[in-house]
């Protein structure tokens, strides 16, 4: 025999692990089934209440939905009471347990006994399916009708479920408004105005129609604002404040793009915007409602300044909720109103100090909101003074607004280096990787800076509290590549820096074991450099260097060896760790070209070591040119794409980067390392070919260093080559040493792209288990173009991620390609930029792409995509529009 | 729109569930639940009562050992909802007379009622405790004539 409900209760709570629960639940379940399957018509209230528990606590409990379509058949009340109440916490999703209570509901919705049309209507209300409303809808406007105003608020509400479930049955809903608001009981005027919500919700349209209601909603609002004490609807002191904030939300839809509207409603704004008092929560919140009103509809300039000052009112305020929604609101404003936002800076700059962080991230998004060119500085302050106190993850946050705030509004270079030092220093491993990239950069391009920047990231440097792996890596790659001028300089001003100094604090920071294997790289790299910046310290950094060439780390081993072979080259040393050329952003283009004539104009010389610089110059100017095809970003991501590109691309086929080089040197095409060898040991004396063959097997070593270990049979052809002449080593050698410099160089940006293809893979899994299988939107040519999707939300909004890939299976190489991507106004997408231009015959490569869709509106969407593909295939240029819009995806 | 009701103990056990929103499966829900209960505890008094949660604002109020959350989408008014809880806790604090964990547990279907009463479909129907708490006397009252 089954329990009481009372003694299960007891039972589970006398339970002391989960263990024992399931035991307790799982035993009953089968009683209660047991009791099922008897027909017990005397248990069932009890079982399904039992139920209704074991739901609740998060068991099975299917088992139970019909019998409370029996329960609900059953005549009396109390039995009818609970079947309605399992039946709306039990079926969720069973559509035919629902489509067979539909009768039944119909019978109940007819009843003379109004509180089982209550019962059926709170039923269908919470759970109705769009079959079900649908059928009903002709009793649910009757009932619409209905003397009683019990019956008539609840039909009002189902009438709303139906209008989002079958949008199409607004029409018939909305000739009941105007009675509904009409009325004297609260409740049903409550319903009525979110009726009219939800219809101008589903249908703009009506908007125009429902405009007429304003002068009535005004002085609804009127008389409830200036209503005295009434018991029936008190609320500390506010009369319906569920009413009155309900009346705000419908003037703010109604006053939308109306001045006529809107002219009606300022007097009662102003007076609810500006009277209350911000001591309570009800007041507050009402409050609240009217300031949004006013800064969402036509309203004059005076009123929306009123507006923000009572938002800022909140901030200065004590309770914290109000701090939230006034931030909240502000931040929606930012975009309307900059000018008086930004005179209540102080406050909302407090914020960033609330124990809150939900607080703090608000106060962070609207500061940033509000920065500009004048005031950058100050804000900026403001922002790293709250880093140190900051927690881990709030910490990339607020680094990551600096940054954008430094790209976006730097007042000069020095500001930014200071911050970005500052950064570095204060938000230790907590920021964003492309703070070391912008940082290398900026100090690249001022030449007057590099003094002052190496001596003071040096002397922070000594100071052991800041040896973060990030500022770490930074500092030796500024005090390596600069390290002369710092030691000349400092000299000079008397400074207390000397070269000892700076490869003792090196060595320290080497053997320290809180020094990752990536910032030993760093460290070695600032080495080998000091030792060509630096006359007389030769012995004392090979010296340092040595015991890393059996290290356990392959990478730092590589590099220690490497290293240290390079100081028998004296001669190509120093060339090789030449100062790093300045990284130009924008105007890449142009230099390129002058570089080109100048680099040609040298090569006329018949000398192997000129012509080597020519074939590494063009080498950069290649890269260039694909960086500018590449992307217009920040220019680290840009060498960054293109290290992915090179590597991906060269195992396979050379074709896309000698192509190029093809065209300047005219050399034959070499595309494998044994040709190349050949090639060098047949024109070694021809020097226009030597640049073609150097490029060739630079373009292989560059493959065996960026691939590590996996290419060792390219390492060997390195060693074979090495081998042949001297003049082919010393060029062999140089190309490594170049290879690896950028390799060096681009360390910042490997770190950066390590990351986020580990971002990328992440994202790769969690797709692949939430999605089905890609889908290929189009299919030519040999193309073929697949894209996987993924629901999920970016920053709250639903949103869709794609991952574009482009495969070509035909036998000819795609050159030139580019895809864009259109979707409907309610949709807003984001083209990553591609990973390539050309994709290799037979399958050999692919291009990859990422799509992000993010939803403008409420209404559920179905995804649709409009690609446009370019190519060029055989010296044919083809676009095609494609239209893609099975996709099953509803968002 | 309201998207689901939840009252939770301070042990993180729910008391009361009431979704306004369709297609969550067991698993989904009681995942949903603890963790969004877990993130309500983990917060201090002084922090404010809402915290966002996937496409969610959820609005928490702390009454003894009860926690009432209510989880809502972007347009609802946060501090109408943190009263709509209030009015809730004093409905069912007349109708239960100090209403604590005990009274919700052995009277669910009561506390089920009280909520249709106030709330369907995600929108608030009723606020006045009144009118609320009516209905329920009178089912009181058939019931004891009933025995």
């Amino acid at each position: 025999m089954s329990m009481q409900v009372r003694d299960l209760i007891k039972a589970v709570r006398g339970c002391k692990t989960a263990q024992k629960i399931r035991e307790v639940i799982t035993r009953e379940s089968a009683l209660i089934r047991n009791s099922f399957r008897k027909e017990d018509k005397i248990n069932r209230p009890r079982n399904i209440y039992k139920l209704i528990y074991i739901h609740m606590l998060g068991f099975p409990s299917e088992f139970g939905q019909l019998e409370c379509l029996k329960l609900i058949a059953n005549p009396s009340y109390i039995g009818k009471r609970i079947g309605y109440l399992g039946l709306s916490i039990l079926v969720t999703e069973n559509q035919e347990v629902l489509f067979m209570s539909t009768n039944i509901i119909r019978n109940d919705l007819s009843s003379e006994d109004r509180y089982v049309v209550g019962l059926a209507l709170a039923a269908l209300g919470n759970i109705g399916s769009p079959e079900m409303l649908r059928d009903l809808a002709p009793e649910i406007e009757k009932l619409m009708e209905s003397e009683s105003s019990y019956l008539k608020k609840k039909a009002t509400l189902v009438a709303i479920r139906t209008i989002r479930l079958v949008p199409e049955s607004v029409d018939r809903f909305i000739g009941k408004v105007r009675t509904l608001i009409g009325e004297k009981n609260h409740g049903v005027v409550l319903t009525g105005l979110q009726l009219v919500l939800s219809i101008v919700k589903t249908e703009p349209e009506t908007i125009v129609k429902f405009r007429k209601l304003v002068p009535g909603l005004v002085r609804m609002l009127k008389s409830l604002v200036n209503a005295g004490y009434s018991s029936e609807y008190d609320f500390r002191g506010t009369a319906d404040p569920f009413l009155q904030y309900n009346i705000l939300r419908l003037l703010r839809y109604l006053g939308e793009g109306s001045k006529k509207s809107s002219k009606l409603m300022a007097d009662i704004l102003t007076q609810v915007g500006t009277s209350g008092g911000i001591s309570k929560n009800v007041e507050i919140a009402i409050l609240y409602e009217a300031v949004s009103t006013i800064l969402s509809i036509e309203s004059d300039s005076k009123l929306r300044v009123t507006a923000i000052n009572t938002l800022s009112r909140f901030l200065s305020g004590r309770h914290n909720n109000s701090k939230y929604v006034a931030l909240n609101t502000l931040l929606k404003a930012v975009n309307t109103e900059p000018k008086s936002l930004k005179r209540h800076r102080k406050v909302i700059v407090e914020c960033l100090k609330d124990k809150d962080i939900s607080i703090r991230r608000r106060a962070l998004d609207l500061v940033f909101g509000i920065m500009d060119k004048k005031n950058v500085e100050s804000l900026t302050q403001e922002l790293l003074d709250c880093l140190p106190k900051a927690e881990k993850e709030f910490r990339y946050d607020i680094t990551a607004k600096i940054c954008t705030a430094i790209e976006k509004f730097s007042p000069n270079d020095k500001w930014q280096i200071d911050t970005l030092i500052k950064v570095l220093t204060i938000g230790g491993q907590y920021i964003r990787d492309d703070v070391s990239s912008m940082m290398t950069s900026v100090i690249g391009r001022n030449p007057d800076l590099q003094y002052y920047t190496s001596k003071k990231l040096f002397n922070i440097l000594l100071d052991d509290r800041y040896r973060n792996q990030t500022f770490l890596q930074v500092s030796s790659w500024v005090i390596g590549e600069y390290g002369d001028i710092l030691m000349q300089k400092s000299e000079k001003d008397g400074e207390l820096i000397n070269t000892t100094q700076a490869l003792d604090l090196f060595q320290i920071l080497l053997e320290s074991s809180r020094t990752t294997d990536e910032t030993k790289y760093y460290i070695l790299t600032a080495l080998i450099k000091f030792s060509t910046r630096i006359e007389g310290y030769d012995e004392l950094i090979k010296k340092i260097i040595k015991p890393y060439r059996e290290h356990v780390n392959v990478e730092l081993q590589q590099r220690a060896c490497e290293f240290f072979l390079l100081f028998d080259y004296n001669e190509i040393r120093d060339p090789i760790l030449d100062r790093m050329p300045i990284f130009v952003e924008k105007e890449i283009e142009l230099e390129i070209e002058e570089e080109v004539s100048e680099n040609i104009n040298k090569g006329e010389n018949n000398d192997i070591q000129k012509n080597t610089q020519i074939i590494q110059n063009q080498i950069n100017v290649n890269q260039n040119i694909q960086t500018v095809q590449n992307t217009q970003n920040t220019g680290i991501n840009e060498l960054l794409m293109l290290n992915t590109e090179t590597k991906k691309t060269q195992p396979q086929n050379k074709q896309d980067s000698l192509n190029f080089l093809q065209e300047i040197f005219s050399g034959s095409g070499s595309r494998s390392n044994n040709n190349n060898n050949n090639m060098n040991n047949n024109n070694n004396n021809n020097n226009n070919k030597t640049g073609g063959q150097g490029l060739g097997l630079d373009l292989g070593l560059g493959l065996g260093l960026g691939l590590g270990m996996n290419n060792q049979s390219q390492r060997q052809n390195q060693m074979q080559t090495q081998r042949q002449t001297q003049q082919n080593q010393m060029q062999n050698q140089r190309q490594t040493q170049q290879n690896q410099r950028q390799i060096n160089q681009n360390q910042n940006q490997n770190k950066n792209q390590n990351q986020s293809q580990n971002k990328s893979q992440n994202q790769n899994q969690n797709q692949q288990k939430v999605q089905n299988q890609p889908f290929v939107v189009y299919e030519k040519n040999g193309i073929k173009i697949e894209m996987n999707f993924k629901v999920g939300n970016i920053r709250g909004t639903p949103a869709v991620m794609s991952i574009i890939k482009t495969t070509n299976i035909s036998s000819i190489p795609i050159s030139n390609y580019l895809l864009q991507v259109a979707v409907p106004k309610t949709l807003k997408a984001q083209l990553s930029q591609p990973s390539g231009q050309t994709i290799p015959p037979n399958g050999n490569g692919l291009v990859n792409q990422q799509l992000q869709i993010i939803k403008l509106v409420q209404q559920k969407t179905q995804l649709s995509i409009l690609l446009r593909v370019t190519y060029v295939i055989n010296g044919q240029k083809i676009v095609e529009n494609k239209e893609v819009s099975n996709i099953p995806i509803f968002f | 729109m309201i998207k689901f009701i939840l009252i939770v103990n301070k042990l993180g056990q729910t008391r009361l569930a009431q979704y306004y929103t369709t297609g969550l499966s067991i698993n989904q829900r009681v995942a949903l639940e603890n963790e969004i209960t877990r993130r309500c505890l983990s917060r201090k008094d002084k922090e404010c009562s809402f915290l966002e949660f996937r496409d969610l604002k959820v609005i928490y109020r702390r009454y003894a050992s009860l926690f009432f959350l209510v989880g809502v989408d972007e347009e609802e008014n946060e501090l109408g909802i943190l009263e709509f809880i209030h009015c809730l806790v004093e409905t069912l604090d007349r109708y239960f007379e100090n209403v604590c964990e005990l009274d919700l547990m052995f009277n669910i279907d009561k506390a089920y009622m009280i909520l249709d009463e106030m709330a369907l479909n995600g929108n608030i129907i009723e606020t006045n405790k009144k009118t609320v708490i009516a209905p329920l006397h009178i089912i009181d009252q058939v019931s004891k004539k009933l025995k």
